[in-house]
């Protein structure tokens, strides 16, 4: 039997605040397979973007299990889960989150610096990143050159750029007009169709997640729907 | 590691904000360099005044001001003759009385100001070595010759000292016959009289002080002579000693100069964290979303340090420049002389080590409130 990529058991997330603590999510188990494009819904403070964090490596859990690709990150330090999430996360952010000052290109780099990696090599790999997105010609283009939708291509190069196997994404086409969603959605499929991606996304929209494998609704911290 | 660029990048993203960042360390820095040299200056030049090898006699009970001390005329040929072991030039004990009166001197521009004066006879430059005649001649009666840094304490231009020139006590003219130097001694601003021309308008009969420089002599030679000739009402202090207390008199001076260099230094200091918080503050989600990619705390900690040396260090060559302009070669006149500001080793040092201080001790606050928070909070925070 084949292991699924994310293996999620039992998990459990809380959060102290003085005397009083909050359970954004508890006892949740979970199993994506590996290529798979699972979507998470549900309404504010269902535990979506918590569950999203931890199976990034973002945050830790409180309890459970937590197996990404088979590795057990659930008691790894910060700067261990640092180091794991440099190789193996891409993370896509509702903002993009871009660095300003940086080019398209410069931004894109960022995750291969952290490699032991020649120049020329980050040049291929940050061109063809590029060139996955269909931004080659906006390579030297600043953030603030860039439309929305443009830039969160760029974000998408920068969470690829490395080959990780899993993407992360928050609220990927929230900011964004629906031809551009929808672009961008095709986008994430085609990572995961066509290049083996893990990918979960957290959205609020219905029709970005019917773009999705998988859709699973979350609420009060526990699974309640899973949608084909 | 983030690359270098990034901080040099960082710097320029507000302008505003870089030049209020380089100008409050160039403010500290230069501050702190100023009240060094202030200080250096001051030490340096009343610690190169006293020589080892010089004794003052002076009268009892006015060890603290040669300019009050009383002693007979007769100890000079006494203590010539008494004390064995003098120095000698060509037959000539250099021991030399003096009489030190500070008063007011007008000059030919009409500037009337407070003057060290020195009533000497040309025997005073067998124990006052570091003094060289400029230019002129020791003067005669009715003559004077002047320190280089004379005009610096009289507030007049160097011009209005000149050889040939007047200057006045009270309204009796003296010409000035020479000019010297005593580098690096508070000789230098000094107006040496003909001994017996200054005991005349000073209406005294005795002397202020008699030097006597060392050969084989020790200072207790001194001492014991002073006991043994009880009746002159004598004190021995080593010259340097003297100049020493004279140090520690001014040591509170030195003290009011730190402590208000430190205090605008500090305002500056809190500005410039306050401008380094802001800064921060703005890209707390950034700098998240670096760690969310895989870069280190420590190495954005680094790029923080980077970007804030640049820019503290930036302030630091700025006010290295300053100084170089405004303070180096620059004298500063006190009551008894004048020093001059120079950019030594230890005031270059100062500017360095404080600009390197600014820019990684000064970084650690802000950074810490940028980079300790969880990494979910920070990549929500607005």
């Amino acid at each position: 039997m084949i292991s699924p990529f994310i293996n999620i058991a039992n998990l459990t997330k809380t959060y102290k605040k003085g005397k009083t603590s909050i359970t954004p999510l508890e006892n949740l188990s979970l199993e994506v397979p590996k290529g798979e494009f699972l979507a998470l819904m549900g309404p504010s403070g269902s535990g979506k973007t918590t569950l999203l964090n931890l199976i990034a490596g973002i945050d830790s859990p409180s309890d459970g299990v937590l197996e990404i690709d088979g590795n057990d990150i659930r008691g790894l330090t910060r700067a261990r889960l640092t180091k794991w999430r440099s190789s193996h996360v891409g993370y896509i952010f509702q903002l993009y989150h871009l660095i300003p000052i940086l080019t398209a290109y410069e931004n894109v780099e960022l995750p291969l610096l952290l490699d032991n990696m020649s120049k020329r090599e980050r040049k291929n790999r940050i061109d063809a990143a590029l060139d996955l997105v269909g931004l080659s010609d906006r390579a030297h283009h600043r953030p603030t050159e860039l439309s929305g939708g443009q830039e969160q291509r760029v974000a998408i190069a920068r969470a690829i750029v490395h080959d990780p196997g899993l993407l992360v994404a928050d609220e990927p086409t929230g900011d964004l007009d629906r031809e551009s969603a929808d672009s961008i959605l095709n986008l994430l499929d085609s990572l995961a169709n066509d290049h083996g991606k893990t990918i979960v996304m957290v959205t609020h929209d219905p029709k970005a997640a019917s773009a999705a494998h998988r859709t699973l609704h979350l609420e009060k911290g526990v699974l309640i729907k899973s949608e084909s | 590691m983030l690359p270098f660029t990034y901080a040099v990048r960082n710097l320029f993203r507000d302008p505003a904000r870089l030049l209020q960042t380089v100008g409050g360390a160039a403010l500290v820095v230069f501050l702190l360099m100023a009240a060094t040299a202030l200080n250096e200056g001051m030490s340096g030049v009343l610690s190169a005044s006293g020589s080892p090898k010089n004794v003052i006699l002076m009268g009892k009970g006015s060890e603290e001001s040669i300019e009050r001390s009383e002693v007979h005329l007769e100890v000079e040929s006494i203590a010539a003759t008494s004390v064995r072991g003098i120095k000698s030039v060509f037959g000539q004990s250099a021991v030399s009385g003096e009489i030190n009166y500070m008063a007011p001197i007008k000059t030919a521009s009409g500037s009337v100001e407070q003057s060290i004066l020195r009533g000497v006879r040309e025997e005073s430059l067998l124990v006052h070595e570091t003094v060289r005649l400029l230019e002129g001649r020791f003067p005669s009666p009715g003559e004077v010759m002047v320190g280089s840094l004379a005009h610096r304490n009289l507030g007049v231009k160097e011009d209005d000292l000149a050889i040939g020139k007047e200057i006045f006590f009270g309204d009796i003219p003296f010409k000035i016959a020479g000019r010297f130097t005593a580098p690096g001694t508070v000789l230098e601003s000094e107006i040496w009289f003909d001994r017996n021309d200054l005991a005349t308008v000073t209406q005294r009969s005795s002397l202020s002080s008699v030097i006597l420089r060392m050969d084989d002599a020790e200072f207790d030679d001194v001492q014991i002579f002073t006991l043994q000739r009880n009746d002159l009402e004598l004190a021995a202090i080593r010259e340097d000693t003297y100049y020493d207390k004279l140090s520690a008199f001014y040591a509170p001076i030195q003290t009011m100069t730190w402590l208000t260099a430190g205090l605008v230094a500090a305002g500056a200091v809190f500005g410039g964290l306050n401008t380094l918080y802001a800064a921060f503050a703005s890209r707390i989600k950034e700098l998240a979303t670096l760690q969310s990619i895989g870069f280190s705390r420590v190495a954005i900690f680094i790029s923080l340090v980077q970007e804030s040396l640049l820019a503290t260090l930036t302030g630091t060559l700025l006010a290295l420049l300053l100084s170089l302009v405004i303070l180096d070669g620059r004298t500063v006149p006190f009551s008894i002389g004048t020093f001059r500001l120079v950019l030594s080793p230890l005031v270059i040092f100062t500017g360095l080590f404080v600009g390197i201080l600014l820019g990684t001790l000064g970084i650690l606050p802000p950074a810490w409130r940028t980079l300790a928070p969880s990494l979910p909070k920070a990549l929500r925070s607005t």
